[in-house]
């Protein structure tokens, strides 16, 4: 270092000596070199007039028309190290030649030899050939120009450059976002292990918040099990396909609720369903609200047991099939949506002891009203499937028929119930006495076999309004 | 004292003659050869089920009693010695073992670990059993024996005295017995009638009738034996049509499988079935002569007892009873390493060995059935994934 500084000292001593002698007039008032003189920031060299602190004369004639008769003391960086010499040598070096890639080497209109301190837009991007100026979404100091804030433009021990790894460089300025990722108690696992630009482009991008791609792919990306399954589905969750994608319902970098959501799931739900003003579907909210009775997912918060967030090929995005008409006679497989939970064989034998309570003595009453062939109700004709303030979820303010609501009367006893619907007349029904239903003057006809209608009163009732 | 020694030689020379001659041909053989364990399936597969050891006389349980005597006949031994002489039916129940011996009319009681061997006290008077076929007990321990001769169900009480019998006015054919709260299952045999009859089990009134062949060819046809699994099921074996048919209690069919024929996974006579605490369905074949074992969609797992094996082979086997009670004691005769989770005891009408004992289990640190469907189920994803990279 000692004999670097007095071989310096020397040189430019010698420098001194032989312009003091050779040249009454500077390089930069002679006039051949004035322009170097109108430069704003004037390199400081330059200044005091050291001009062979980088050029070394090769001739004593100058100047020599079409002859070069100066060269430079060192090459590309060594030139510069001369004086500003680096220390440490980092990892990365940044490769291009100082003086004539990035800096002025006798001055420039800005700071640090550079003609645009504030805006290296136009010096990186010179070399860079990245799309910053199409981008519609832009990091903010990737659009202002601000490149050093986040890269080192000389040496760096990070790739790119970088001034530290990327998660911390992030959190450097995004402090915020910091704070409540470190009290967050489920953390996206990329958030967690990997670096930020595995989503996001810390330049920019055409994708809101400069993500690496449109939602919901840079999701999927990852997610394929989803992927998978939301492809050509017949009812999509309308969500997952808008801007916003996956972030409508999860938050994608932390949450404090499993699945990460910004809330429990039946809240993140219901902060959409709760308007009337979403077509067909229904306001699930205030179908809901001060009910006596929630099915049992709800009162759990459990929306997705019986539906797909992501969608399904079933109705209403149901997790099994269901269908979408009224009446649908029961067949194996049509009311999966409901029997993936309740008793499975509830509908499959006419007469049972075991698998419903709904029964007049071991005649099925469920199997009378969805397994016949000529007009099998559908479970919504009686229940509600979210909540109701009827027992086993009957409708107590009436099933839907089009424009009429249809009282349906429910009660249950002890041993069986009574049902007074505007369906057909009033029939009560018992599990250990099974009740008749023949009406008194049609009992000689009484011996005639039921068949496989709803029931034998069915035929005398006119009152059938569904 | 001449006379005595005399006395005592011509009245206990069998008794003296006997144990010397084995004691000098033990001698000479020097140690017994060790047996090696019969397992199944046979190597090389991984063993899942081991045969443990049989049971045919009392002495099997209670152990030989030291009749050496200076004084004694030999005669003493022989008359104490119980025997089980054709078995059909078999119950275990708390640890003790049921055994109907329709062959002289009994019912054997064997608790293995109180190393007793007794015969049904009640099995007198009006409680004398006929053909017993099968047996079931309720709640109150009370006894439920199906009597083919009787034609009816003949009922003891816990201390194995007589109580009571119903149905005989059904004119019945009873095969198989269960009970289940109050009521009362019965096999129904007889001809042109085959069914389920569901008695109440304290006025024995016949309630209903279940599992009749309905005009699709589909019920009960010829059925021998059945048994309800933990879950209120009822599974019928039917030697007419080769099938298992799997019922609810209403007597809808919820499972049929099998049929007629004299490979694996069919039926020459299907005869006795169990099903496990993991819903394993066990069926004795005695045409075939072995127990095939289902899974509860009935696939066939594993068949085991076949004829032709010095030991382990079953012998016009008729019924089973499949236990998790006494595991510790079966233990004691497994292989060393083999762990036992559930026993098996399977009649055999002929033969010296009138009950077969099998214990189900895996070697210790042998992946289990599910883990090592899992294992296979990774293993042929990652080579999925290998051939696509």
């Amino acid at each position: 270092m000692r004999i670097k500084l007095l071989s310096l000292f020397f040189f430019m001593w010698t420098a001194l000596f032989a312009t003091s002698q050779s040249h009454a007039e500077s390089c930069s008032n002679a006039g051949c070199h004035k322009a170097i003189a109108d430069i704003k920031n004037i390199h400081e060299p330059v200044k005091k007039e050291e001009c062979q602190a980088c050029h070394q004369q090769r001739s004593t004639t100058h100047p020599v028309s079409g002859e070069k008769n100066f060269q430079l003391t060192a090459k590309g960086a060594a030139l510069c190290n001369q004086c500003h010499d680096r220390k440490e040598k980092k990892k990365v070096v940044h490769p291009p030649d100082c003086l004539f890639a990035c800096h002025k080497p006798h001055g420039a209109a800005g700071r640090f030899l550079l003609d645009n301190d504030k805006d290296l837009t136009g010096l990186c991007v010179g070399c860079h050939k990245i799309t910053l100026p199409k981008q519609k979404y832009m990091h903010g100091p990737a659009a202002v120009g601000s490149c050093a804030v986040c890269h080192d433009p000389h040496q760096s021990s990070e790739k790119a450059l970088l001034k530290g790894p990327v998660r911390s460089l992030c959190l450097k300025c995004h402090q915020d976002f910091a704070k409540s990722l470190n009290a967050a108690p489920i953390i996206h696992l990329p958030v967690k292990e990997d670096s930020c630009t595995s989503c996001h482009d810390p330049h920019g991008s055409q994708e809101v918040m400069f993500l690496k791609e449109k939602m919901p792919d840079l999701c999927l990306d990852c997610h394929e099990n989803i992927a998978e399954k939301i492809q050509d589905l017949k009812v999509p969750h309308k969500p997952v396909k808008e801007t916003r994608g996956c972030g409508n319902c999860h938050s994608p970098h932390y949450a404090t609720a499993k699945g990460l959501f910004a809330v429990e799931e039946k809240e993140l739900c219901l902060s959409c369903h709760n308007t009337d003003k979403l077509g067909s579907l229904r306001n699930i909210k205030k179908d809901i609200e001060g009910k006596k009775y929630l099915h049992g997912p709800i009162s759990k918060g459990d929306c997705k047991a019986c539906h797909d967030p992501h969608g399904s090929n079933s109705f209403r995005m149901l997790k099994g099939n269901y269908p979408a008409d009224l009446y649908v006679p029961y067949k194996d497989g049509v009311y999966e949506a409901c029997l993936n939970c309740h008793e499975k064989k509830l509908l499959r034998y006419a007469d049972t002891t075991l698998y419903t309570k709904f029964r007049n003595g071991n005649r099925n009453l469920h199997y009378v009203h969805v397994a016949i062939k000529r007009k099998g109700r559908t479970c919504r004709v009686c229940h509600e499937a979210h909540a109701s303030n009827g027992e086993k979820l009957i409708s107590k303010e009436g099933s839907q028929f089009g424009d009429w609501k249809i009282p349906l009367n429910f009660q249950i006893n002890s041993n069986g119930g009574r049902c007074a619907p505007g369906c057909h007349r009033a029939f009560s029904y018992d599990r250990e006495k099974p009740v008749s239903y023949v009406l008194e003057e049609n009992k000689p006809a009484a011996d005639k076999p039921a068949d496989d209608r709803p029931s034998t009163s069915d035929s005398v009732s006119k009152t059938e309004a569904n | 004292m001449f006379k005595f020694f005399l006395l005592v030689s011509r009245n206990s020379c069998k008794s003296i003659l006997i144990p010397l001659l084995l004691f000098v041909a033990s001698g000479c053989a020097g140690p017994a050869a060790k047996l090696e364990p019969v397992f199944f399936p046979p190597q090389p597969n991984p063993p899942r089920i081991q045969y443990l050891t049989g049971i045919s006389k009392s002495t099997d349980i209670e152990g030989k009693k030291n009749t050496f005597s200076l004084i004694l006949t030999g005669r003493a031994d022989i008359d104490e010695q119980k025997s089980i002489i054709k078995p059909y039916g078999i119950m275990t129940r708390k640890g003790k073992i049921y055994v109907c011996d329709i062959g002289v009319g009994n019912v054997v009681i064997i608790d293995p670990i109180k190393k007793s061997f007794e015969y049904l006290k009640g099995n007198t008077n009006v409680g004398k059993l006929k053909k017993p076929a099968n047996i079931a007990a309720d709640a109150d321990e009370n006894l439920y024996v199906a009597d083919v001769a009787r034609k009816e169900i003949v009922v003891y009480n816990s201390a194995g005295n007589f109580i009571r019998a119903f149905g005989k006015e059904t004119d019945m054919k009873p095969t198989d017995v269960a009970v289940d709260g109050d009521l009362v299952y019965v096999l129904d045999l007889q001809k042109k009638n085959n069914e389920i009859k569901i008695f109440d089990r304290k006025s024995g009134e016949l309630k209903q009738s279940i599992g009749k062949m309905a005009a699709n060819g589909e019920g009960l046809d010829m059925p021998t034996n059945f048994t309800f699994d933990n879950n209120g099921f009822l599974y019928a074996t039917n030697s007419g049509s080769g099938k298992v048919i799997k019922f609810d209690k209403d007597g809808h069919i919820l499972l049929s499988f099998g049929e007629l024929g004299d490979v694996i996974g069919k039926f020459s006579r299907p005869k006795g079935i169990a099903v496990d605490h993991e819903n394993r369905i066990y069926v004795v074949d005695g045409g075939n002569q072995n127990v095939q074992v289902f899974s509860e969609k009935g696939r066939l797992l594993i068949f085991f007892g076949d004829p032709g094996l010095l030991r382990g082979s079953l012998n016009l086997p008729v019924s089973i009873s499949v236990t998790r009670d006494n595991l510790e004691y079966y233990q004691k005769l497994a292989a060393p390493g083999f762990i036992l989770e559930a026993v098996m005891l399977i009649t055999n009408q002929y033969g010296a060995e009138k009950i077969s004992i099998y214990g189900l289990g895996q070697m210790q640190g042998a992946e289990s059935g599910a883990e090592q469907i899992k294992a296979a189920t990774e293993k042929k994803a990652d080579s999925a994934e290998t051939i696509n990279k």
